[in-house]
């Protein structure tokens, strides 16, 4: 293989560099930033500590997912979509949700109760957009990068279906649901580490409610990467619901307010 | 029928056999009979010549055989051969009673395009062995492939073993010919056929063993522990030593009150004669372990190969009830892809469907993979060679009972993952052949069980102990429980890293422990 030398540098560091040979890795995909375990070991850690401190930073929490995405766990849930018809057609046909592929306002007139409302409801409600998701870099096998970017993509559409709000209770609360229906280690690290930051009410409500609902329903419920969102947009939400085997959690930002209200 | 006295010392009762000389049943005259009950060389009083006594004795003459082997498959047919090709057995009397018509065997002329599903891999010694008796000059070797590489590996966790003979070094650099069962079976006929010697091998074919008892015993000969035969023609057999060479379901054994032990594996093996998409000329045997049961695919002149696969009777059932396209498109998938997407394209039924997503799955793997890592594609089935057969592992307690001996099939199956079933039957021909002729230079009775227990001896053991490895191997495979495929791959890569290891294992399955 012909050396790859770095011909960006300055011209002194090209004379230091002389004899040395420095064979870049190979991407697997466009976007793929190959890396070796020690490089994964420190993303992680790095990204961890910080988003821990500042869990606005979704960019972070991606590579934090990224680099603990042990093969292992990617490749199992790659098989369970190769497993089920559908899921097999999504990793055929490798949709992706963006603003432009899915037409928000158009949504926004779907009828009531149905999953494109509900979605774009959501979206205006929260205040994001699906094209704040960044894309995968740092997963070294190309479909299961494919499955990480479906998974990340397909998030807001958890959070409309089972109605969790964006703050972080609710991000909580999704991702232990995520943990139990996927296995995807950055969702148990989070359920896990993150609720070290929240007030004692935010975790007793936590541990009391919704992570015996997230467990149960993520556990029984159908894999969620195996939903076409893009082909039920019209579908009803709670007929879904009962399909996947999902039950509706209590809506957490009234519970919030009633509790506010109390004091 | 009644009773005729030829002299004070022979009284017979015939039921209808064949006329035949006396003289050419002569066994006491190179040696001594060691049973006092065997009837006396007669002919040797003078008193003796009447027409009426000597034309029945010439009735019980002629059913009495020194060799009646019941079964004409491979094994039986080779013990025929080799028994007439060696000196010393040469002029033993023998019988070979099969029930299949073998007419058509005996005129096969074979068609180039055409190969049969019922195939087998022939090792250097047991190829050695047909050599030394004369039968592989007989055999169209047009249609023999020898093999020298074989690849097989984990379908579940993708650990390699590589075998290659050109690079191990082992003598001729061939590890097994694939033989159809049909060209070995028409080249021992011919062999017989063509042997010189006097008497030739009586074939008994198209006739079925009705019922095996004990002989008569008469005032002075006492017949009693030779088996008789009654054969569906109605005539009768006589045997000093008889060969049970009748396969799994063996009446000679049941005869014989021998126990054969064993189980049944809930798999079918499924054959197929298959075109590949072109002939590269590798001459590699691959085969791959699902956790279903292994597939293998042997290669066969012009591209073509054989396939066997053992999977469960349902998937069997399965594929033997697929399209041409779909089958070969699921062997292909067989042994390129994951099994959670073979899994999934036996549940399908679509042809086409099959055919695009096995298209989409295929094109992910790396090109240079073809032909290296797994076989060439498969692009034809030929018509009507789909049939599969129930796999069982069995072994009889013993080969030998007074006057009974039993090879092949007869007295151990094993299932096909080593190509070792037909292997350890001519191993058992060969050691049962040199025993007879020590007996015979011996001057003993053939029939004796002390003689054949020898044989017994001999041959128990190493089929014991093939049969006990291809189990546990078919048991150790069957599975994807993830310790287990843990520590098989482990030692999968251990021993495809030691060189000497595989040289011994290659050593074994060549059959070159047992000439």
């Amino acid at each position: 293989m012909r050396p790859r030398v770095p011909t960006n540098f300055s011209p002194c560091v090209r004379l230091l560099r002389r004899n040395y040979t420095y064979n870049a890795p190979i991407p697997n995909y466009p976007g793929h930033v190959p890396t070796n375990i020690f490089q994964k070991l420190f993303l992680a850690a790095g990204s961890g500590i910080y988003s821990f401190f500042d869990p606005t930073r979704g960019d972070l929490i991606a590579t934090l997912g990224e680099a603990t995405a042990l093969p292992f766990l990617m490749e199992r849930l790659r098989d369970r979509m190769l497993a089920d018809p559908t899921g097999r057609r999504i990793l055929r046909e490798r949709p992706r949700i963006t603003s432009s592929s899915l037409h928000i306002d158009q949504l926004l007139e779907y009828p009531e109760n149905t999953i494109g409302r509900t979605y774009a409801e959501w979206l205006k409600r929260e205040g994001v957009s699906p094209d704040t998701r960044a894309p995968v870099r740092y997963i070294d096998d190309e479909e299961c990068a494919y499955v990480m970017q479906r998974y990340r993509e397909c998030h807001d559409f958890y959070h409309a279906i089972t109605g969790l709000p964006i703050i972080i209770e609710g991000e909580i609360a999704l991702k232990m649901f995520e943990f139990a229906n996927t296995a995807i280690p950055m969702t148990g690290i989070g359920a896990v580490l993150a609720p070290l930051r929240l007030k004692p009410k935010q975790r007793e409500r936590l541990q009391t409610i919704y992570f015996p609902w997230a467990i149960k329903n993520g556990a029984s419920a159908k894999p969620l990467i195996n939903v076409y969102w893009e082909e039920i947009l019209d579908r009803d939400v709670q007929k879904l619901r009962e399909e996947l085997g999902i039950e509706k959690p209590p809506d957490l930002r009234g519970l919030r307010k009633k509790r506010i209200s109390r004091l | 029928m009644g009773f005729y006295t030829r002299h004070a010392t022979l009284r017979v009762f015939v039921p209808g056999c064949n006329a035949a000389l006396y003289s050419k049943f002569r066994p006491s005259s190179r040696f001594s009979s060691s049973l006092a009950s065997a009837p006396p060389v007669a002919g040797e009083t003078a008193s003796v010549k009447s027409d009426k006594a000597s034309s029945a004795y010439d009735k019980i003459a002629s059913c009495l055989y020194d060799v009646v082997v019941v079964g004409g498959g491979i094994s039986g047919l080779t013990l025929a051969a080799a028994l007439k090709s060696s000196r010393y057995t040469s002029h033993l009397r023998i019988a070979l009673v099969e029930g299949m018509p073998l007419a058509s065997v005996k005129s096969w002329s074979p068609d180039p395009d055409i190969y049969s599903n019922r195939v087998s891999s022939i090792t250097p010694a047991s190829q050695q062995y047909l050599s030394q008796i004369g039968v592989w000059d007989h055999v169209h070797t047009e249609r023999v492939q020898a093999y020298d590489d074989m690849r097989v590996w984990d379908g579940v966790s993708g650990a390699r073993i590589h075998f290659d003979a050109f690079h191990l070094g082992t003598e001729d650099g061939t590890l097994a010919y694939m033989t159809e069962n049909l060209n070995l079976q028409h080249a021992l006929l011919s062999r017989l056929g063509s042997l010189s010697s006097d008497p030739p091998v009586t074939i008994l074919d198209n006739t079925k063993v009705a019922e095996i008892t004990n002989g008569y015993e008469f005032d002075d000969v006492d017949l009693s522990s030779w088996p008789t035969l009654k054969l569906s023609t109605g005539d009768s057999l006589t045997a000093r030593l008889l060969i049970g060479a009748d396969g799994v379901n063996s009446p000679v054994r049941a005869f014989a009150n021998i126990e054969s032990r064993g189980w049944d594996y809930n798999q079918h093996g499924l054959v197929a004669s298959l075109e590949m998409e072109w002939d590269d000329r590798q001459r590699i045997a691959w085969q791959r372990f699902l956790p279903t049961g292994p597939i293998a695919l042997l290669p066969m002149p012009d591209g073509k190969a054989s396939l066997v696969w053992s999977t469960t009777p349902k998937y069997a059932a399965h594929l033997k009830s697929l399209g041409a396209g779909a089958f070969c498109t699921l062997v292909n998938a067989a042994f390129r892809l994951a099994m959670v997407d073979l899994d999934y394209l036996i549940s399908r039924v679509d042809e086409e469907e099959i055919k695009e997503d096995f298209e989409w799955r295929d094109a992910r793997l790396p090109v240079e993979a073809e032909g290296q890592q797994f076989p060439v594609r498969v692009v034809e089935v030929q018509k009507g060679s789909r049939a599969s057969f129930p796999l069982r592992m069995r072994h009889c307690d013993t080969y030998v009972a007074p006057r009974i001996a039993l090879v092949g099939d007869a007295a151990h199956t094993t299932h096909p993952l080593a190509g070792q079933g037909l292997n350890l039957g001519q191993g058992d021909v060969a050691s049962l052949v040199r025993v007879l002729e020590r007996a015979v230079q011996h001057g003993s009775d053939i029939g004796d069980e002390v003689v054949l227990q020898a044989y017994w001896a001999e041959r128990y053991p190493v089929n014991h102990v093939m049969l006990g490895v291809v189990d546990k191997l078919q048991k150790l495979y069957c599975t994807d429980f993830p310790p287990i495929v843990g520590l098989r791959t482990v030692g999968l890569e251990v021993v495809e890293s030691l060189d000497w290891v595989k040289k011994m294992i290659m050593r074994q399955a060549a059959g070159s422990s047992v000439l």
